[in-house]
């Protein structure tokens, strides 16, 4: 990796350094406990009956058998749950905004869908009763693809909601005149694109465990991003006060987004245990990953821009629709986002947008890193390549004409700070000798004489925070200890990301302590301070701004009790690497540990303090270089080497920013190549649940990558200048893909996954 | 995962007799790579597993220059993976070997489990068709040995019958003027089951070729022989203008099916193109 620092030269600490995350040794050695590994005394298993049918009612539904099953403890339908309508996310009219789901209904929206739910003394108990519950269904007329939805006349899937099968209202932005601005227009592009249905596959299957003590008190153990929001809604829809309820939530093994939702495993669960008043645990089989939990949203768009001669835009139009599955989830989040970042990444004075996110009888597509944007950004970049092609320009030229600048208005509707952006383009034009790569020489291989070689930018920004979506809020408490160790307690989730070591950096840092001397408490909502999740890229933006906030309050209060017991004012102190000095006579100083202990007719102090903090949003960039090899007799499209340049501002942890890019790529090789969650278009069912056939890209698939990470554009609002880098690397390689295998064989596609099926007919048919 | 009785079978006889009397819904349990998963994910209905892995004798490997290549049902696809003469001798072999799964599957997967699982996309089958192999069977009345290529009935079915177990295979020695390659195509390059799988086993006697065998995988009920287009190719000196029209008459051949992983139709034009860079690679042994 490499690195360049044109930013503030301070002399950081902490900052900066890939120090050694304290959560590693537990992890390798197996010994980190995450929910999956909690036993409790007399715990029942709990399982869930899907629905095998993708629309229907549900007419009869007798469990007597299954209650009867030996082992068997509770079962739950629709006929003894609460009928509570609730929002399938937890940001209210934000990412949702209507309430379409209830815990179980009597009716079924998708194939998979739980329709009840079972609680036995083992996890194979419950799972054989669950054939012995027997249902009986009227089938209703079902839809699978958003055009079909969307007709007059398909059959409705909700009766909540605007109506026509639509999760809300059309999200319509208008900027400028779009119709001058293709009066103007020297030439005209306009395509149509598609995106499927990639899953997150995080390791870690959803999983919860719920325990009700003698006062009629929750714990709630669960693998999410939102414990205060899992809180709230669990509380909201048991009708308990949130002194009630306590989530907690350790290690995590992933999320990218969709363990955001509140699912309806974790609703069943906590009733379950209410039911028998014994622990109730339910963890979800990969093909429940499938099912039951979140995928991207898959999406059709059209796309038609104007230029000018000299590259200019002068136009953008553009409609998507986002395909939301059977209930709404984050559907308008992503909608709205994924419409509204299509104001930015290349400038045009006049744009016209439509999104719309329509429900079908599919599984629940919610958040997933790249929020809606993976979608719109593939269209915009790729549609910028054919522009380039068109005018006979090197596509780096024409993007780097076109790529946002520092002032433009981003899409949250704030000015853009710094050209990130257009330095990223450059650098790897500059590394990689970029013209020298256009012009080289094509002929294949004599000794591969079937691969073609071909080379892609992509470009992308993203926000750190989800405001305007959402009003943001970002908090911390810090606490010193009597020997000058220091607690964070923080309510953002580790999902494994290193969030933690970045937030305990920048106490470390703020303060002037070590940082082994950090320590951090984090997932349990009756200890630490309320946060709003892990999520929209903003951990290290948000919290972090909050816990330096924090860390510089509790410095001030160390540095007056230190000048207290060395007899100077607080004004003649500094503090550096756990050590209070007067600053005029180094040499007279005493250690933190020194200055909080107790001496001599004074006790330890209790040093608290609290940060808050209410941003708006920053923006990181990047762009990606990428080599592909396309084998022209078989399809097969090898990602061969990518150079990604990011510009994420400040960077906390090299290593952990480094490892988030990387994971990105591998992320995005996959959707752009192999990975798509099939639904059978004639009965909904899913063709792929599994990791059988759903095909990840693993470490022998991994091109080599060459990260550069630029501090080029700084964000004032994040520490030091810090930005998010989670959801960035996932944007910009698809459509660098796609670009690179333009380059290599000349022909477009405007969809992933690109197959080798797809390819190889596309070759055909080009009559190659 | 579903409930299942589990029995340790101390020999064959035992094992046998076990199959016998718990009937139905039985099987047979070695590495259990596969059987694990189908029971988990409820592909496969089991009552009752029978241990194997305690029986002496299944674990030989034994190589001579008549015979060939012997190998018993215990032995698991990295042992023989990393044999040297597996790598040498039978190449075709060694590639498929390599190719299953990953390094934890392939360290506890038996070759034998993976042919009598009877997939038609198992990668250890088209190399030992390709190679002629034999299958030892044990029965507590009738012991045969039967060659490979006769084994098989259909997906996940073969000519054994209840109680008969399969102890070993045995692969015909290989020669100097062998040339061998198995190539597979997935959608990545670990952890995958093949969406199409050539091996090629073939004789070259003074720039001519006097034998070939090609065998398909993943583009019929069961590992396919292309016969047709190994005679065209016989007598030749697999000349490219004469492996091109073979690689057109495989394509002929093969009876693939369409599924998540791909249309018939991609299957079909693979095995044109893998079975020409099969014969290829099988002819730089010569190079």
């Amino acid at each position: 990796m490499n690195m360049t620092t044109p930013i503030e030269k301070r002399d950081f600490k902490i900052v900066g350094k890939s120090v050694r995350r304290d959560d590693v040794l537990e992890k390798v050695t197996g010994e980190a406990q995450y929910t999956g590994d909690i036993k409790l005394p007399g715990m029942l298993h709990g399982k869930i009956k899907r629905a095998a049918i993708a629309h229907a009612r549900i007419k009869a539904i007798d469990v007597s058998k299954a209650l009867a099953y030996p082992g068997v403890k509770a079962v739950l339908t629709h006929e003894n749950v609460p009928r509570v309508l609730h929002y399938g996310s937890p940001h209210p009219r934000s990412a949702s905004c209507t309430k379409d789901q209830y815990i179980l209904d009597d009716k079924v929206r998708f194939w998979g869908e739980g329709i009840a739910a079972v609680a036995a003394i083992s996890e194979e108990i419950a799972d054989e009763a669950l054939d012995l519950i027997e249902v009986e269904y009227e089938a209703l007329p079902a839809v699978f693809e958003p055009e079909d939805a969307a007709q007059p006349g398909a059959p409705l899937i909700h009766d909540v909601g605007p109506g026509g099968n639509l999760v809300l209202d059309p999200v319509r932005v208008n900027r400028g005149d779009v119709e001058a601005g293709f009066a103007e227009a020297d030439f005209v592009l306009e395509g149509t694109f598609a995106g499927g249905r990639p899953h997150p596959a995080y390791m870690e299957p959803n999983v919860c465990i719920a325990d009700w003590d003698g006062s009629n008190k929750l714990t709630f153990w669960t693998s999410t991003q939102t414990s205060f929001m899992v809180r709230g809604i669990l509380a909201e829809v048991l009708g308990l006060p949130l002194t009630k309820v306590r989530v907690l939530v350790d290690h995590m093994g992933g999320g990218f987004g969709a363990k955001q939702d509140l699912f309806q495993h974790e609703f069943l669960c906590a009733l379950l245990a209410k039911e028998t008043r014994r622990p109730v645990k339910m963890e979800f089989t990969r093909h429940e990953t499938f099912v039951a939990g979140r995928s991207r949203h898959p999406c059709r768009i059209w796309l038609k821009q104007g230029f000018k001669n000299d590259g200019t835009l002068v136009a953008r139009d553009m409609k998507l629709v986002y395909d939301s599955g059977a209930y709404g989830s984050h559907g308008p989040g992503v909608t709205i986002v994924g419409t509204t970042a299509a104001t930015s990444l290349y400038r045009c004075e006049n744009v016209r947008l439509e999104g719309r996110c329509v429900y079908t009888n599919t599984p629940i597509n919610g958040a997933f890193r790249g929020y809606g944007v993976v979608q719109s950004y593939y269209a915009l970049d790729i549609q910028m390549d054919e522009a380039a092609e068109r005018l006979g320009m090197d596509p780096a030229e024409l993007k780097l004409k076109n790529v946002v600048r520092a002032g433009d208005i981003a899409p949250s509707g704030h000015p853009i700070i710094g050209h990130g952006l257009e330095i990223c383009l450059k650098h790897g034009i500059d590394v990689l000798d970029w013209k020298t790569l256009r012009g080289r020489d094509r002929t294949p291989d004599p000794k591969r004489p079937h691969i073609r070689k071909g080379w892609g930018i992509g470009c992308e920004m993203h926000g750190s925070s989800a405001y305007p979506g959402i009003k943001e809020q970002g908090n911390a408490t810090v606490k010193i200890n009597e020997d000058g160790t220091v607690t964070l307690l923080t309510g953002a989730a580790g999902l494994g990301t290193g969030a933690h070591t970045a937030l305990a950096q920048i106490v470390a840092e703020e303060l002037g302590v070590r940082f082994e001397d950090v320590g951090v408490i984090h997932g349990d909502t009756d200890v630490v301070p309320w946060d709003i999740g892990a999520f929209a890229s903003h951990t290290t933006y948000l919290v972090g701004t909050a816990a330096k906030m924090a860390a510089g309050k509790v410095r001030a209060a160390v540095l007056e009790r230190a000048a207290m017991k060395l007899q100077v004012s607080p004004a003649e102190v500094d503090l550096s690497e756990g050590k209070v000095f007067v600053i005029a006579e180094p040499d007279r100083a005493m250690t933190v540990s020194e200055a909080m202990g107790p001496s001599r007719g004074i006790p330890a102090a209790n040093i608290v303090a609290n940060g808050t903090y209410e941003p708006t949003k920053s923006y990181s960039f990047a762009a990606h270089f990428t080599e592909v090899d396309v084998d022209i007799e078989t399809g097969i499209v090898e990602v061969k080497r990518v150079v990604p340049v990011h510009d994420v501002g400040r960077v906390i942890h090299p290593i952990a920013a480094q490892g988030q890019i990387e994971g990105g790529i591998q992320q995005g090789i996959g959707h752009t190549l192999t990975e798509d969650y099939v639904i059978d278009k004639k009965t909904g069912r899913s063709l792929n649940a599994g990791l059988v056939d759903y095909k990840m890209p693993l470490s022998m698939d991994m091109p080599d990558i060459e990260t550069i990470i630029l501090e080029a554009a700084p964000d004032p609002g994040g520490p030091w200048g810090a930005k998010g880098v989670g959801e960035d690397p996932i944007i910009a390689i698809g459509p660098s893909i796609a670009n690179a295998i333009h380059d290599a064989i000349g022909i477009r596609f405007h969809h992933y996954p690109i197959t080798p099926e797809d390819v190889l007919k596309a070759l055909r048919e080009k009559g190659a | 995962m579903r409930r299942f009785e589990y029995h340790r079978a101390e020999t064959l006889e035992h094992a046998s007799r076990l199959l016998n009397e718990l009937g139905d819904d039985s099987f047979l349990f070695a590495g259990g790579t596969d059987l694990l998963v189908e029971i988990r994910e409820r592909l496969r209905r089991v009552r009752n597993v029978v241990d194997i892995k305690h029986i002496p004798g299944l674990s030989d490997i034994t190589y001579d220059e008549t015979r060939g290549l012997t190998f018993g049902a215990l032995v698991t696809v990295g042992r023989l993976e990393r044999l040297p003469l597996v790598g040498a001798r039978y190449p075709n072999l060694r590639a498929a070997l390599a190719s299953l799964g990953s390094i934890q599957v392939r360290n506890r997967a038996t070759v034998v489990g993976n042919i009598c699982r009877a997939s038609p996309s198992a990668d250890t089958i088209p190399p030992l068709i390709a190679d002629g192999a034999f299958v030892h069977i044990y029965s507590r009345t009738n012991m045969r040995v039967i060659p490979l290529s006769e084994f098989f009935t259909g997906p996940g079915k073969s000519v054994l019958a209840r109680g008969e177990i399969v102890t070993g295979i045995t692969v015909p020695p290989a020669t100097e003027n062998n040339g061998k390659a198995y190539l597979k195509h997935g959608r990545r390059k670990a952890m995958e089951l093949s969406t199409v799988g050539v091996a090629v086993s073939l004789t070259m006697e003074d720039g001519v070729c006097n034998d070939i065998r090609i065998a398909l995988g993943a583009v019929g009920a069961t590992v396919l022989r292309a016969q047709q287009a190994e005679r065209m190719l016989r007598g030749t000196a697999l000349d490219a203008a004469t492996v091109k029209d073979a690689s057109a008459k495989a394509m002929e051949e093969c009876t693939p099916i369409s599924n998540v992983r791909a249309s018939a139709d991609y299957r079909r034009d693979m095995i044109g193109v893998l079975t020409g860079r099969a014969i290829k690679q099988a002819l730089e042994a010569f190079a």
